[in-house]
């Protein structure tokens, strides 16, 4: 793992890969510097980091785009999987040098809030908390970015759908009040998540029995719990959207609260797109 | 060393590799030979643990690829068709990083690389970006990548397409070398390469293993009759009537030669007879120079062709 993870680093910053996400984050984030905290004389410098969420929509893709296409391109991923080390540990160490690059950025804007301090008092704890939160809201988009290299089949392919997935996190918050809140939409929303398990089982093992079971086992859990409690049907859609979304959980950062179950909800995030990460590659070599 | 038992791959509906089995020993070099799109590197990519086979099993060194991939993989260095290389690292970087990937301890890290270095001949480009080096020179640092943490069990899937004839030579004999110390697996669909460096050959073709053998068994066991090529001074049919005299010919054919007043024949005698002397003689009663004769073997050439191709197909 350390040996994927120095070699990955190692290439971020000989090749533009690395330069580029750093310019382009570093410039970004100087202009609005300076406009929203020098110019105008303020120190609200939590306010200004949350104003710069919208740029890891810009620099993820850049990051994660190459991670494992281009493995997939100049056919090395024969020799990181015919190595004598774990899938797990192949998809850690290339997680962590990208986690790495966007962490010694991320480093490079503290030099920010270091310089407003000579000029005024600024509010430490709420800055540190907004930092610890972007950490890890980093880590999770990281993580669907890598995902995604490894799902999508080439480098633009999956820029692009690292930058629509990133959106679909972003928007999904807006979308939460506008859903269905009846029950009725809940049953339905549960039978149509439910679909997803059942048809990727049949995917999986094309054993007709065995996801029949499955299938029944979970009609059945569903039709006893609209029967005992009806009203958790109710605003379903919109609470498992609220599951999803990344940028809910960050305002408790912002306001300078290190909340657990926040902390959890990312790294168990991050985790989860690892894992799946870690399927992808063991399915692709049964296809 | 390996063991694949009834090994089969699908592509969708595409049988790549159909129920297979074969054991290699320890210290063999084995040649898997047949056409482009035969199966081969589908077997060498299940034998290293690439793929997972659809069913059947594959045993390195009596571990399970399956069950223990970590432990099975240690004992293999494969050089796949399309050398892995970081074609942004230098020759350096990228073998220190193999090593460590390789899990080489540090203590024999250098020494090792030394050794390798100086086997594959890849000194003198140490420090250059592989994206600059030529194809022969990625080969070989490909083949380095390979050996590094001295795996007992090499896999070299088609190690010499598109070197030069040099080029080709030198990794023969370097194929040759490692044979002494590791049991090598090569592939390829150019019969020479195989015959120059194997002591047994595998010929697949369309997923299965048609045949399995030394190479001189190979030539032996379908060169039943021995044939004869002549050219003969002299008009045909004379030529005809004295060559039909001989005993022991099975079949003949005379036709009109490349040169003027030639006759070109090609005979057959039944069974391991030679023919060369009795045809001196019978030529020499009639008073019908020979101008060349020449014994026509079947080549493992034409054995390849005879296994792998249907019947109709062949010229």
């Amino acid at each position: 793992m350390t040996a994927l993870l120095k070699k990955e680093l190692k290439t971020y910053f000989l090749t533009p890969t690395g330069w580029i996400f750093m310019a382009v984050f570093l410039l970004i984030s100087g202009i609005l510097f300076s406009v929203q905290l020098v110019f105008s004389q303020s120190s609200q410098y939590s306010a200004y980091l949350v104003s710069l969420l919208f740029l890891f929509l810009l620099v993820v893709p850049l990051l994660t785009m190459r991670i494992f296409t281009d493995e997939k391109r100049f056919r090395t991923d024969q020799l990181l999987l015919t190595g004598p080390t774990s899938l797990w540990s192949i998809v850690i160490g290339k997680f962590l040098a990208a986690f790495a690059v966007f962490f010694i950025t991320i480093i490079v804007t503290v030099l920010y809030p270091v310089l407003l301090s000579f000029h005024g008092t600024l509010d430490w704890p709420m800055i540190v908390g907004t930092y610890a939160g972007f950490v890890l809201l980093g880590a999770s988009f990281i993580a669907i970015g890598v995902f995604i290299s490894q799902a999508a089949e080439g480098v633009v392919g999956a820029a692009v759908l690292t930058f629509c997935a990133l959106i679909i996190t972003f928007i999904i918050d807006f979308l939460r009040p506008y859903m269905p809140t009846s029950d009725v939409a809940g049953l339905v929303w549960m039978i149509i998540m439910m679909m997803i398990p059942i048809f990727w089982l049949f995917r999986a093992g094309k054993n007709i029995p065995i996801t029949a079971l499955t299938a029944l086992i979970l009609a059945v859990a569903l039709a006893v719990m609209w029967l005992t409690g009806r009203d958790l049907f109710t605003g379903l859609i919109g609470k498992t959207l609220g599951w999803l979304s990344l940028t809910r959980r960050f305002s408790s950062f912002s306001i300078g609260i290190l909340r657990f179950d926040a902390i959890l909800y990312y790294l168990s995030f991050t985790g989860f797109f690892l894992f799946l990460t870690v399927q992808d590659l063991e399915k692709r070599r049964w296809l | 060393m390996i063991r694949a038992e009834s090994l089969s791959k699908q592509f969708g509906r595409i049988q790549a590799v159909d129920d297979i089995n074969f054991h290699i020993e320890k210290g063999e070099i084995i040649g898997f030979l047949g056409p482009n799109g035969a199966g081969k590197s589908t077997t060498m990519n299940m034998i290293t643990g690439y793929l997972a086979p659809s069913s059947g099993r594959v045993m390195v060194d009596g571990i399970d690829m399956v069950e223990s991939p970590e432990e099975a993989k240690k004992r293999i260095g494969y050089l796949p068709e399309q050398p892995p290389l970081y074609l942004d690292l230098t020759v350096d970087e990228y073998l220190n990083f193999i090593t460590e990937f390789k899990k080489v301890p540090k203590s024999r890290r250098s020494a090792d690389l030394d050794a390798i270095r100086q086997l594959v001949k890849i000194g003198d480009v140490r420090s250059r970006l592989i994206k600059n080096l030529s194809k022969g020179y990625r080969q070989r640092v490909g083949l380095a990548q390979a050996l590094v943490g001295n795996p007992p069990l090499l896999i070299l899937d088609e190690p010499t397409v598109g070197l030069d004839p040099k080029q080709i030579i030198e990794i023969r004999e370097l194929i040759r070398d490692l044979g002494k110390e590791h049991t090598v697996v090569l592939s390829s669909h150019i019969l020479p390469e195989i015959s120059a460096t194997c002591r047994r050959i595998l010929i697949i073709d369309k997923g299965i293993i048609v045949a399995s053998d030394t190479p001189e068994n190979l030539s032996r066991r379908l060169s039943g009759a021995t044939r004869l090529h002549l050219l003969v001074k002299g008009p045909v049919e004379s030529v005809r009537t004295s060559l039909e005299s001989i005993s022991d010919v099975e079949s003949l054919s005379v036709s009109t030669g490349p040169e003027d007043g030639v006759a070109e024949a090609v005979l057959e005698a039944s069974g391991a007879k030679d023919l060369r002397e009795s045809t001196f003689r019978s030529m020499a009663d009639a008073d019908l120079p020979i101008l060349q004769m020449r014994p026509m073997d079947l080549s493992l050439e034409d054995i390849f062709l005879n296994l792998t191709t249907q019947e109709e197909a062949v010229n």
